[in-house]
């Protein structure tokens, strides 16, 4: 048994598709009482699956050159499927941004701001509506039993023709990314300020938390962390268009796919030191005094796994070509 | 104007050539890795002084920031090393590409910039927190303009040459 492309596709897409109907049922729940831990999980839900839509839209590419050009396989349904993902990818985007800034907003004040709640709702509702048809549209590729489509001849119904408008052209939007090189290097230019910023934003929290530069207080430090998390939607923008327009570039390295689990880790690890409780000890130590040990393990990893993405990110090009047969 | 040719003869020497084609782990890669890892220290804990004292997270104390200068010039030590290994690796590349000269500009204005700031904020022990802001205000924020120019023009390096290497330019 061994892993390809098309698996790793078939067992991320329940993330983005499930993920989200879970997490919009626990938010919609939450505001019967005004269930506030309801409302956080859920919140984290969301901002979780965001993430794990990344290499879910990723090893999307990679089940397409494991079938096209295979008999049965209509070139026409992988592309009105690409199309959806690539539409619901950014509403999830900003359906995990706006979880990630009501978290941040629920924190330090009493409560998340109500215009962050309501644009949480409202691409939430978007997020899982477009799913469900990225879903479907998925599905249609190898299910003619229930896409009722012969020869993959494709026939939209009301809602389908108000989404196919609205979906974008996937090769036509691969070009775009490719238009010009000023373009492409002004998006990579935002990439390297994206990963300064994070690097030291995190890095000071992390090494105080650690033990290092002890006079300073914590709670302070993590007024950085919004720049932070700046740099990651920055970084995870122009990394997904980069992805878009040159799919070939990324899809067989090795690296790339290393970078892209550490980049899960780093979310994991997130959800580690806010969820456990970690950090609620931490805001009130002062200059001098001492973290927990775990909450230092929980630092140390968090800059370890920033500098694994700097370092995996650097030899995706090098290693471009480790991994040979998409798929099987 | 014709390319210079000790350009050329730079790129015959065994370690410009080593640059260029070792397969060694330790090759071309490890040292472009060092200098991203370089800038970003030099720019993450020059970015981080910059903002507080510009404002944000205005309940951390400044004067303790006076340590973050150290990763800066630890930053900036591997980034002149490795940049010159690049330059010896690529001399025509770069030397004959106007962005090249535009990056090592603002780099070194951010770095005097980043000087100034130590002196006229960090130096004196005496000043206010208050004081130490009202000195470096103006000072930060070309800091961060300056390293997002350096940056910027520093990524844009791959997109801007005409020559990969001496008698070998790129059609555009």
């Amino acid at each position: 048994m061994y892993l390809n492309f098309a698996h790793l596709h078939l067992l991320l897409n329940h993330f983005p598709i499930i993920g989200t109907i879970v997490g919009l049922g626990l938010f919609l729940v939450s505001f019967v009482g005004n269930n506030k831990d309801l409302r956080r999980a859920s919140l984290i839900i969301f901002a979780g699956i965001a993430l794990l839509t990344i290499p879910t839209f990723l090893s999307g590419f990679g089940a397409q050159l494991g079938i096209q050009g295979k008999p049965n396989v209509s070139d026409a349904l992988i592309k009105r499927h690409e199309g959806s993902a690539m539409l619901s990818l950014w509403f999830m985007f900003a359906t995990g941004g706006f979880s990630f800034v009501a978290l941040w907003q629920s924190h330090h004040r009493k409560r998340a701001a109500d215009w962050t709640i309501t644009a949480v709702l409202l691409f939430s509702l978007v997020t899982v509506g477009l799913m469900a048809r990225t879903g479907n549209t998925g599905g249609d590729i190898r299910h003619p039993e229930a896409s009722g489509f012969t020869n993959g001849k494709v026939v939209e119904g009301p809602i389908g023709s108000i989404l196919s408008a609205l979906e974008p052209t996937p090769d036509k939007f691969s070009q775009l990314m490719l238009v010009n090189e000023w373009w492409w290097g002004f998006m990579m230019a935002l990439h390297f300020l994206g990963l300064a910023l994070i690097i030291g934003t995190v890095g000071i929290l992390d090494l105080r938390i650690m033990g290092f530069l002890k006079q300073f207080p914590v709670a302070p430090l993590h007024r950085f962390i919004p720049f932070a998390m700046a740099g990651l939607a920055i970084n995870i923008v122009t990394g997904m268009l980069a992805f878009i327009g040159q799919p070939e570039n990324y899809i067989y390295s090795g690296a790339f796919w290393l970078k892209m689990t550490a980049l899960m880790l780093l979310g994991a690890n997130a959800v580690v030191f806010y969820m456990a409780g970690t950090f609620e000890h931490l805001e009130n130590l002062g200059p001098g005094e001492d973290a927990p040990a775990f909450a230092k393990l929980v630092a140390a990893s968090s800059l370890f796994l920033c500098f694994t993405l700097i370092v995996l990110g650097r030899y995706i090009q090098p290693l471009g070509d480790t991994i040979r047969n998409a798929s099987n | 104007m014709a390319v210079p040719a000790i350009l050329n003869t730079i790129e015959q020497t065994g370690l410009s050539k080593w640059i260029r084609y070792s397969p060694s782990v330790f090759g071309f890669y490890f040292i472009l890795l060092c200098h991203t890892i370089g800038l970003s220290l030099l720019v993450g804990a020059n970015a981080v002084v910059d903002l507080r004292i510009l404002g944000v997270a205005p309940g951390l104390p400044l004067k303790p920031m006076k340590q973050l200068f150290r990763f800066m010039w630890v930053g900036l030590a591997i980034n002149i090393t490795t940049g010159l290994l690049l330059l010896t690796g690529y001399p025509t590349k770069a030397l004959t590409d106007l962005d090249f000269y535009v990056k090592i500009s603002f780099i070194v204005l951010a770095v005097l910039t980043m000087r100034r700031i130590y002196l006229r904020v960090f130096s004196d022990p005496a000043l206010s927190e208050g004081d130490m802001i009202g000195q470096g205000k103006t000072l930060a924020k070309f800091s961060l303009v300056f390293w997002i120019a350096a940056v910027w023009a520093g990524r844009m390096l791959s997109e801007t040459y005409t020559y990969i290497t001496y008698g070998h330019r790129y059609a555009r």
